[in-house]
């Protein structure tokens, strides 16, 4: 699904050169569940950034799909995350002037997908987060963990097979963060892969494989062989 | 893709900024588009065609106050003295100059006063033979005045009884005949018609019948006159510079004031208007570029509030093209709005200007076009920003701002 091959990343300014990644290699298989770790400024943020084709890399090589990113231009990598990739932010990142339904419904218009299907798609979405009856809410009307869980609604509406997460619970209390990190764990268990980017040692254990990112390289490889790579064996 | 109802939904919820620069846009074609009537008005007014060749003439005025000539005979031998200087075409005695502001007119009628009759007002000049060549002026049928008719006194004795008058005041007075060899009235002074001139002004171009002119051979200047000189317009600054010393040389005990060209004299009378129109286009240049400030402003405004917004939407998989296309749509839609509304202000005030002002009522073709103006100066206004925010990097989605 995902395979980086040495890459690196450099930012350069006059007086100094920071490399936040350094010869990072990484392969991440369908329908994983991994739980990036990792101290602040080790480059977690860089390696998603990559992953998620936010940033180009300076070095190396990386296939997401078997889709030679370094090889696209701005708009192919555009519709490369639109139509592979879901998000899910720190921040939620809502557009406050959209109601729930114009938020997931974002992805989707990029995508050229027409009405009636989108309004499927959304109706769908929100029903699988438990917030169908919310649709013409805006975001500053729910709490916290319901922004979220339309936030993964809207990652989810595209149909992604890869998922990438920032932080996911970062502004959440604990009750909340378990829902959503249950809600992950539900999405992983019907399918898709999903990496996710995490501070929280907890929520990182119960992610079946863990790697941790330290001063911009693969530091550790943890391998949880949990009911996922089970799923997985069971699958083949 | 236009997002047209995400949009407009997203406007209606916050939508301070955009009400308030939907109403400067209303305000700036309203008074725009009248501004720029008035202006077209005012342009054409000021470069009217006067039927002279103005950089060719120039004019002055002469008073005497030496009691030991007579005027008449003095001014007859300053007309052979300036006809004779190298460089001019032709002179001539004219009661006042066309086009400066200053001269007479009265009713000219085809019956002698009282008797009721078809009249119509008209401007007039006293003047000489010399005149139609002095002036550029082409006749329209008939002939110039001869020496013989060319009345020159210095008593109210003897009367001219010949005219020359314009072909736009023949065809009032006789639009069915031809004027040539008809007699008009100045009161109850009889004036043939031996020619018609095809386009001559009067001395105020801002009359409403600024083309109903006469010329009539008398000549009877007091202690003051005027002169016409028409030069190759290559010496005419030349000549304007020694006039004075040539006309002291004739005669001395006289002051010679007001030498100017005739298009100086006519700029003269255009002043105000002039003022005015500079004045109008300034005042809309102004109005047009704090609009398009306004909206560059706005937009700037707008993209930095919603850096992280524009980010996410990059992240969600929206192009270059489609931020920019989001923003143009955005002021697309403002703008219409402000311009609906502008156009029926603009109509609502020019019908207070024609109520007012005595102002043409104001056509919907300068509406229309300056709609057009606005709605394009907009979206270039907005499209620097556009493309500034179309740069903004996805990864700005994943930071914390």
């Amino acid at each position: 699904m995902l395979k980086m091959n040495n890459i690196s990343k450099l930012y350069q300014t006059e007086m100094v050169q920071t490399h936040a990644l350094r010869d990072f290699n990484l392969q991440v298989e369908e329908g994983e569940f991994i739980a990036v770790t990792g101290p602040s400024g080790s480059g977690k943020t860089t390696f998603l950034n990559i992953a998620g084709m936010l940033e180009p890399f300076s070095s190396g090589e990386y296939l997401l799909d078997g889709i030679d990113v370094g090889k696209l231009n701005d708009n192919q990598r555009a519709d490369v995350r639109n139509q592979k990739i879901g998000f899910i932010f720190q921040g939620f990142n809502l557009i406050p002037d959209l109601n729930l339904y114009e938020n997931i419904e974002v992805p989707l218009r990029y995508r050229g997908i027409k009405s009636a299907e989108r309004k499927r798609r959304i109706e769908q979405c929100l029903e699988q987060v438990g917030l169908a009856s919310r649709a013409k809410h805006l975001p500053q009307q729910l709490s916290g963990g319901q922004q979220q869980r339309v936030a993964i609604a809207r990652a989810l509406a595209g149909e992604p097979r890869f998922l990438l997460a920032d932080e996911p619970t970062g502004n959440l209390d604990s009750l909340m963060a378990r829902q959503v990190m249950e809600l992950l764990e539900q999405i992983n268990r019907d399918g898709a892969t999903i990496v996710m980017v995490t501070h929280d040692p907890e929520l990182a254990r119960r992610a079946p494989r863990n790697i941790q990112v330290v001063d911009g390289q693969l530091a550790d490889f943890t391998l949880y062989q949990g009911a996922q790579n089970l799923r997985n064996v069971a699958g083949a | 893709m236009l997002e047209i109802k995400p949009i407009f939904h997203a406007l209606c919820r916050s939508k301070i900024g955009a009400l308030l620069l939907l109403l400067q846009i209303a305000i700036t074609t309203a008074i725009v588009s009248n501004a720029a009537f008035i202006i077209e008005d005012k342009v054409s007014y000021l470069s009217q065609e006067t039927g002279y060749p103005e950089d060719e003439i120039f004019s002055f005025h002469v008073m005497l106050f030496g009691g030991d000539v007579s005027s008449h005979q003095q001014f007859e031998l300053d007309e052979a003295m300036l006809r004779g200087l190298p460089g001019v075409i032709d002179a001539a005695y004219i009661s006042n100059t066309p086009l400066s502001g200053s001269g007479s007119a009265s009713d000219l009628s085809i019956n002698p006063a009282p008797e009721p009759g078809l009249s119509a007002r008209t401007s007039y000049f006293f003047t000489d033979d010399h005149a139609l060549n002095t002036l550029g002026l082409e006749l329209a049928a008939g002939r110039n005045f001869n020496e013989s008719e060319v009345i020159v006194t210095d008593n109210n004795e003897q009367r001219a009884n010949v005219t020359i008058i314009t072909q736009a005041l023949a065809d009032e007075l006789f639009p069915d005949t031809d004027a040539v060899g008809k007699t008009v009235y100045l009161g109850d002074i009889a004036l043939k018609i031996v020619g018609t001139i095809k386009k001559a002004k009067g001395p105020w171009l801002k009359d409403s019948r600024p083309d109903s002119v006469a010329l009539i051979p008398y000549i009877n200047p007091n202690i003051s006159g005027n002169f016409i000189v028409r030069t190759d317009a290559s010496q005419r600054a030349q000549l304007t510079s020694t006039i004075e010393d040539e006309m002291l040389k004739n005669y001395d005990k006289r002051v010679i004031v007001r030498v100017r060209g005739l298009d100086e004299a006519k700029e003269s009378y255009m002043a105000q208007d002039t003022l005015m129109m500079r004045m109008l286009i300034v005042l809309i240049t102004i109005l047009v570029l704090v609009t398009a400030l306004g909206i560059f402003g706005l937009t700037l405004f707008n993209i930095s509030k919603r850096t992280k917004q524009i980010g996410t939407r990059r992240a969600l998989g929206a192009r270059k093209s489609a931020i920019i296309s989001y923003f143009l749509v955005e002021n697309a839609m403002i703008c219409s709005i402000g311009l609906i509304l502008g156009c029926i202000a603009a109509l609502l005030l020019g019908q207070l200007l024609m109520q007012h002002f005595s102002i043409a009522a104001l056509p919907t073709s300068y509406i229309a076009g300056t709609a057009i103006m606005v709605f394009v100066m907009s979206l270039l206004a907005v499209f620097g920003p556009a493309r500034r925010a179309a740069n903004i990097s996805p990864s700005i989605a994943t930071r914390t701002i």
